[in-house]
C-alpha cells in the first residue's frame, strides 16, 4: 500500500485523564468491545431475535390454537439464555484466542477489575437482549395467539431476564479460564446440550442439581422452589471464580 | 525511568531470563539485541506486567508497572502487532485503546494520519499487512503521547521509508527527553537509531555500553599505492600490521594521525585511511555465541 507518513511531530501533548479508568468507563468498553465485532453483534442480534422468530415460525404452522403463553414464553428465554452464554464466553475467550488480552492488560493491569468488569458489561447486555427477546415474543404470540391465557406471564418474562445475564456471565467465566474460544464453546455447549440430557435419561436426580436450562424451565413455570436459584447461582459463582483464578495466575505469553 | 533489577524467569527448571539488570534514562533511545529465544520478549513482558517475573524487579517512574494509576499515559507499548481484533476497524481499535487510557477520541485520527493509515482506518485489521498492523501498534501506542516507549521489533514487517519514519520518530521522542527501549533483529537499524546497545544471550545481558564503547575503534584501517613499503615502514616504527588479501592495512592501536604521519614522512601517498571499527553483526554475533 501506499501510505503518506507524517513527520513525527509533537507538537502538544493530549488531553490524558490522570488516573485509573473508573468502573463505569470499563463496564462501557465491555460493552463496546462486545459490540464492535462481527461475531458480537451478529450473536447479539441473534439472541434479540431468533426467539421472537422461532415463535412466530411455531405459531404460524401450528393447527391447534395456543392454551397459555407462559410456557412457550419461558423456552423462548431459555433459547435467548443459551445464545447469550456464548456471548459471554467470546467476551473472555475471545481475548486470549485473538491476543487482545495483550494490550487490555497493559493498559489496565489489575485483571480482578477487567474482569469484573466483563462480567458486568455482559450481564447488562444478557438482561438487556433477554428482556429484548421475552418483550418481542411476548408480542408475537399477543398476535399469533390472540386466545390463550396470560397468567403468569409477568414471572416468566422476570425470570428471562435474570436468566439472561446469569448465562452471560457464566460463559464470560468460563471463556476466561479456559481462554481458547472454539474450545470453551464446544465444551460449554457440549457439556449443556449433549452430557446432561444424556444424564438426565438415567438419573434425573442429578441432573435436577446441575442443569442449568431445566433451572431456568422449572423458574419460569413455577416461580419457586431453592434449588433451582441454586443452580443457577452455582454455574454464575462456579464458574467467575474459576476465570478469576485462572485469569490472575496466566502470563500473557 | 526505568529501572530493571535481577530480572529473572524461569519456567520450571529451564531459566530463560537469568539476573537482568539495566537502568533506561530519560533522552536515550536503547537497543535491546539478541538472537531468538534470548529472552528479549520475556524482560519485555516481564517489565510490564504481563508475564509475572521468578526474581526481580521491574520499576516504570519507582513502580511496578501493574501499580502505575493510568500505564498506557506513561509508557506505550508495541509487543505484538497481530494481537488486534481482526474484525474491528484500525480506527475502532484506537478508539477502544483511547477510551481505556482516557484521550480524547479525536486523536485517533491525529495518530493514524501520523502513521500513514488515515486512508485505511475504516478498514478492518484483517486486512491489513504486517507492515501496517505495526503502523496501527505504532499509533496505539503514540494515543497518549507518552514520555516511555517500549517497543519490541517495531521495524518487522515496515518497508525503507516507514523504518527511516520510525527511526526519526524515535529519536525525536528521546530529543523531547523520552525514553526509550527498542528491541530488533534489524542490526543496521538499530545502530543507526540508539544511543545505547543492550545485548542479550541465553537469558543473560553479555554487553551494555554506548555504540561508541561497543564499535569503537582498536586501530586504523589505511591503503597505500605502494601497501608493501608502507607495512614495512610501520613495522620499522614499531607498529603491529595485518595485511589483508584486498590490500588493505590494518594497524593494531594507532590513531589514523599516527599512520598518516608515518606514511607522509616517507612520501607515500594514501587513498584510504580510516579507524577500524567492530563490525555491529560482529560484535552481536561474537557476544551472544559466547552467551
Amino acid at each position: 500500500m501506499t501510505a503518506v507518513l507524517t513527520p513525527p511531530s509533537t507538537a502538544h501533548r493530549p488531553a490524558v485523564r490522570a488516573g485509573a479508568a473508573g468502573p463505569a468507563t470499563l463496564v462501557g468498553l465491555e460493552v463496546r468491545k462486545s459490540l464492535s465485532t462481527r461475531s458480537g453483534r451478529s450473536l447479539a442480534v441473534a439472541a434479540a431475535l431468533l426467539p421472537p422468530a422461532g415463535a412466530a415460525l411455531a405459531s404460524a404452522v401450528s393447527e391447534d390454537p395456543l392454551l397459555a403463553v407462559a410456557s412457550p414464553l419461558a423456552m423462548m428465554g431459555m433459547l435467548t439464555a443459551l445464545v447469550l452464554l456464548a456471548l459471554g464466553v467470546l467476551s473472555t475467550a475471545g481475548e486470549w484466542t485473538h491476543r487482545t488480552v495483550q494490550t487490555t492488560f497493559l493498559l489496565t493491569p489489575q485483571r480482578g477489575r477487567v474482569l469484573a468488569a466483563k462480567a458486568a458489561s455482559v450481564a447488562l447486555l444478557g438482561a438487556g437482549l433477554a428482556a429484548v427477546s421475552a418483550a418481542t415474543s411476548a408480542a408475537v404470540l399477543a398476535v399469533f395467539e390472540p386466545t390463550a391465557a396470560w397468567d403468569g406471564v409477568g414471572r416468566v418474562l422476570a425470570v428471562a431476564v435474570v436468566s439472561g445475564a446469569a448465562f452471560a456471565v457464566t460463559g464470560a467465566g468460563i471463556g476466561a479460564a479456559v481462554a481458547n474460544a472454539p474450545a470453551a464453546l464446544t465444551g460449554t455447549y457440549l457439556v449443556v446440550l449433549g452430557v446432561l440430557p444424556v444424564v438426565q435419561a438415567f438419573r434425573p436426580e442429578i441432573t435436577e442439581r446441575l442443569d442449568p436450562t431445566a433451572a431456568v424451565l422449572r423458574l419460569a413455570e413455577t416461580g419457586s422452589g431453592a434449588t433451582p436459584a441454586l443452580v443457577l447461582t452455582g454455574w454464575v459463582v462456579v464458574a467467575t471464580v474459576a476465570g478469576a483464578v485462572v485469569t490472575r495466575r496466566r502470563a500473557v505469553a | 525511568m526505568i529501572e530493571v533489577s535481577g530480572l529473572t524467569k524461569q519456567y520450571g527448571e529451564r531459566t530463560v531470563v537469568a539476573d537482568v539488570s539495566f537502568t533506561l534514562e530519560p533522552g536515550t533511545v536503547t537497543g535491546f539485541l539478541g538472537p531468538n529465544g534470548a529472552g528479549k520478549t520475556t524482560t519485555m513482558r516481564m517489565m510490564t506486567g504481563l508475564v509475572p517475573a521468578t526474581s526481580g524487579t521491574a520499576l516504570v517512574d519507582g513502580r511496578p508497572y501493574p501499580e502505575l494509576p493510568n500505564p498506557g499515559a506513561v509508557v506505550g507499548t508495541l509487543l505484538d502487532a497481530s494481537a488486534v481484533h481482526p474484525g474491528r476497524t484500525g480506527r475502532t481499535h484506537l478508539r477502544l485503546l483511547a477510551a481505556a487510557i482516557g484521550v480524547p477520541a479525536d486523536r485517533v485520527d491525529e495518530v493514524l494520519d501520523l502513521v500513514g493509515l488515515a486512508d485505511a482506518g475504516r478498514r478492518r485489521v484483517g486486512g491489513y499487512s504486517l507492515g501496517m498492523r505495526q503502523r496501527l501498534g505504532i499509533a496505539g501506542a503514540l494515543l497518549a503521547d507518552p514520555p516511555v516507549l517500549v517497543f519490541d521489533e517495531p521495524a518487522n514487517g515496515l518497508d525503507p521509508e516507514g523504518i527511516r519514519w520510525m527511526r526519526d520518530l524515535l529519536r525525536e521522542h528521546a530529543a523531547r527527553g523520552g525514553t526509550v527501549l527498542l528491541s530488533s533483529h534489524l542490526l543496521g537499524e538499530v545502530e543507526h537509531t540508539v544511543d545505547r546497545l543492550l545485548v542479550i544471550g541465553g537469558g543473560r545481558v553479555v554487553a551494555d555500553g554506548s555504540v561508541t564503547e561497543l564499535l569503537g575503534a582498536d586501530g586504523t584501517v589505511v591503503r597505500a599505492e605502494r601497501p608493501a613499503d608502507l607495512r614495512s615502514l610501520l613495522e620499522a616504527r614499531g607498529h603491529a600490521v595485518t595485511a589483508e588479501p584486498d590490500g588493505r592495512l590494518t594497524v593494531a592501536g594507532a590513531t589514523p594521525a599516527q599512520v598518516g604521519a608515518v606514511a607522509a614522512s616517507a612520501g607515500l601517498a594514501l587513498v584510504d585511511l580510516r579507524p577500524a571499527q567492530h563490525g555491529l553483526e560482529d560484535l552481536f554475533l561474537q557476544l551472544t555465541a559466547a552467551a
